[in-house]
């Protein structure tokens, strides 16, 4: 299960992202990410370009702020939305993966960059994890 | 949850929250407002995030905050904290993603009646040019070593290049180029985002609006600008696109990983730093000064976007459109100011803010010394913006700092729920106000209803002696991503 929804924020974008396991986890905020940029469901197929990345970082918390970071630097560096990832490592300080983009010509939304501001990587009642994540738009 | 009743009202439209509210705080914070605008300020957490930033290390006097605040992350955007050089910290959180971010106002000869006929043709030969919206390139692509010129020498390289005049250098902050700007500071990823962007205005509130010149408040200020009544200028707000974002993005990952060994501990992640003097708080300085005059490069070169667009539809010359000023509102800057009746070095963050110097200061360009430093708030889309002159009061209150435009009071979602995006293009339209945008989503999320009433705000720096009311401008055309 992984699932992300939009919360308030007076000029930015609050996303709560929700999954009961960590790699799950992870790709939620992927998908919520991608939501933002491509104002929807990405099209095409996401085989356009292939990427491996490798981020560290101190904690979960921070692994996953970096990781977005990461992901958005290549996607308006390469103007290509990375809809599939395969984890290959995920620890609390480090993640290894491949990005499977498509090409697009533009972004529906152009996002600063993904904030440390709100995010806590918590477990929920029902065993979830969950963070808020506040995008700088 | 912090309450009304914690302020205590200072001196008119100043509030302070004492630094015994909260064991952690090292100095009081304090808010220009009207009592009314304290309700709405209330409403988001803005005022606890300017709490937080008057937990700093070496925070001087106050952490501050003007009328147009709202909640931002770690700081609050309209914010002003000047730490102590060279052992106080530096914070990116304190500038912001978008570094230097700022307004250039450019004016005419030209009266409304002289350009009237022909605003739409002009508004397209602008949107032409002018590479807008997200993700968009421009036509200027540097290579590494050209891109390291403009990230070292800012306004000043394109002037060079023939993207401008010598008197845009004089007019613009800090001649356009800060000298401690390190362009090896900058990552190659920051460089990535930067290397198609110059000369391109971007999304979300970035514009290039043209106005006419309403109403004069301040006769000797405005002759001194050279501003008169019905004279037609154009306001240019964008800042330093992907590469500042990069920059910032970079740094506030490295200083959350070095806080512990400098025995830092801050209540916001986002309020990561490293005193100025560290080996990360001085590369982040040359890297931040790097991105400032990257966005002082990119404001010229669309400046020389509407002098070209301006000359091939009113003819004349390239120079007959001048630089008035032009500011920045996201930036940190070595500064002297009065503390305690003496004359310290402070790090003067501002995020959200307008540097506001008064009459007599070096700082301020020699033919607007005698009035003080002009500094322009532009409104929301649709609403009016302003010209005023920075005053010397703001030294003591505000380490010479006002306020940056309107202010957000409506999230981007709820303004895209409430707002149809063509009847507020149709109502403005019918005001005389003409819309030229590449995204109807755009329109909704920046409806002047959106944001706060730019005049109340402009009323209280005004009111406050931080900065005289000079001159209204009225929107004809504007021009967004």
């Amino acid at each position: 299960m992984r699932k992300y929804s939009y919360l308030e924020h007076i000029c930015d974008i609050r996303l709560k992202v929700e999954a009961d396991s960590m790699d799950e986890f992870f790709k939620a905020a992927l998908d919520g990410m991608n939501s933002i940029i491509a104002g929807g469901d990405v099209e095409g197929s996401p085989e356009d370009s292939v990427m491996k990345i490798c981020v560290e970082s101190m904690d979960y918390t921070c692994l996953l702020i970096d990781f977005l970071s990461e992901v958005l630097l290549l996607t308006q560096s390469h103007y290509s939305i990375f809809s599939r990832i395969d984890i290959e490592s995920l620890t609390s300080s480090r993640i290894e993966a491949v990005l499977h983009g498509t090409f697009v010509e533009g972004f529906d939304e152009d996002i600063k960059a993904v904030t440390y501001h709100e995010a806590e990587v918590t477990k929920n009642e029902q065993g979830n994890y969950e963070s808020v994540i506040v995008f700088d738009i | 949850m912090i309450k009304i009743t914690d302020m205590r009202k200072k001196a008119p439209y100043m509030w302070e929250i004492e630094k015994s509210f909260r064991n952690d705080m090292n100095v009081p914070a304090r808010i220009f407002a009207t009592r009314e605008m304290l309700d709405d300020v209330l409403k988001d957490r803005s005022v606890e995030q300017l709490v937080n930033v008057a937990t700093l290390r070496g925070i001087q006097s106050a952490a501050i905050v003007m009328p147009d605040v709202h909640e931002g992350y770690g700081f609050p955007i309209g914010g002003v904290a000047a730490t102590l050089w060279p052992s106080g910290v530096i914070s990116p959180g304190g500038i912001g993603y978008d570094i230097n971010c700022g307004v250039r106002l450019v004016k005419s000869q030209l009266e409304l009646s002289d350009v009237k006929s022909r605003i739409k043709l002009l508004g397209a030969a602008l949107y032409t040019s002018i590479p807008s919206g997200v993700g968009k390139g421009g036509d200027i692509l540097l290579s590494e070593s050209k891109l390291d010129e403009v990230l070292r020498y800012g306004a000043r390289k394109m002037v060079q290049k023939d993207y401008g005049f010598e008197a845009d250098i004089e007019h613009t902050e800090s001649h356009g180029c800060l000298d401690n700007a390190d362009p090896d500071m900058v990552s190659s990823h920051a460089k990535k985002r930067g290397e198609d962007q110059l000369g391109t205005m971007g999304a979300g509130n970035h514009f290039v609006e043209v106005d006419v010149v309403e109403e004069i408040y301040d006769e000797e200020c405005a002759k001194a600008y050279g501003l008169f009544e019905n004279q037609v200028t154009v306001l240019i707000h964008t800042g330093s696109r992907g590469l500042g974002h990069q920059v910032a993005t970079d740094y506030i990952k490295i200083m959350m990983g070095k806080m512990r060994d400098y025995g830092i501990v801050v209540p916001d992640r986002e309020l990561a730093c490293a005193p100025f003097d560290s080996p990360e708080g001085q590369n982040y300085f040359g890297a931040m000064a790097a991105a400032a005059n990257f966005a002082w490069a990119n404001r010229q070169a669309i400046m020389h976007s509407v002098r070209l667009a301006w000359r091939d539809i009113f003819g004349g010359r390239l120079e007959d459109l001048e630089l008035l000023y032009d500011v920045a509102h996201n930036i940190a800057k070595i500064e002297t100011h009065m503390i305690d009746g003496q004359p310290k070095k402070v790090i003067v963050h501002r995020k959200g803010a307008t540097r506001a110097f008064g009459p007599g200061n070096p700082e301020v360009p020699q033919n607007y010394r005698a009035v003080g430093q002009p500094v322009i708030i532009p409104g929301s889309m649709g609403t009016a913006s302003f010209v005023l002159a920075g005053a010397n009061r703001s030294m003591e209150l505000s380490f010479g700092s006002s306020c940056h435009g309107a202010g957000r009071q409506m999230s981007r979602s709820e303004a895209k729920r409430r707002v149809d995006a063509t009847s507020i293009i149709s109502e403005l339209e019918r005001r005389g106000i003409h819309i030229q945008a590449g995204s109807l989503k755009g329109v909704a999320e920046e409806a002047p209803q959106a944001y706060k009433d730019v005049e109340s705000v402009v009323d209280v720096v005004h009111q406050a002696g931080i900065a005289k009311k000079v001159a209204k401008l009225r929107p004809l055309m504007v021009i967004k991503g």
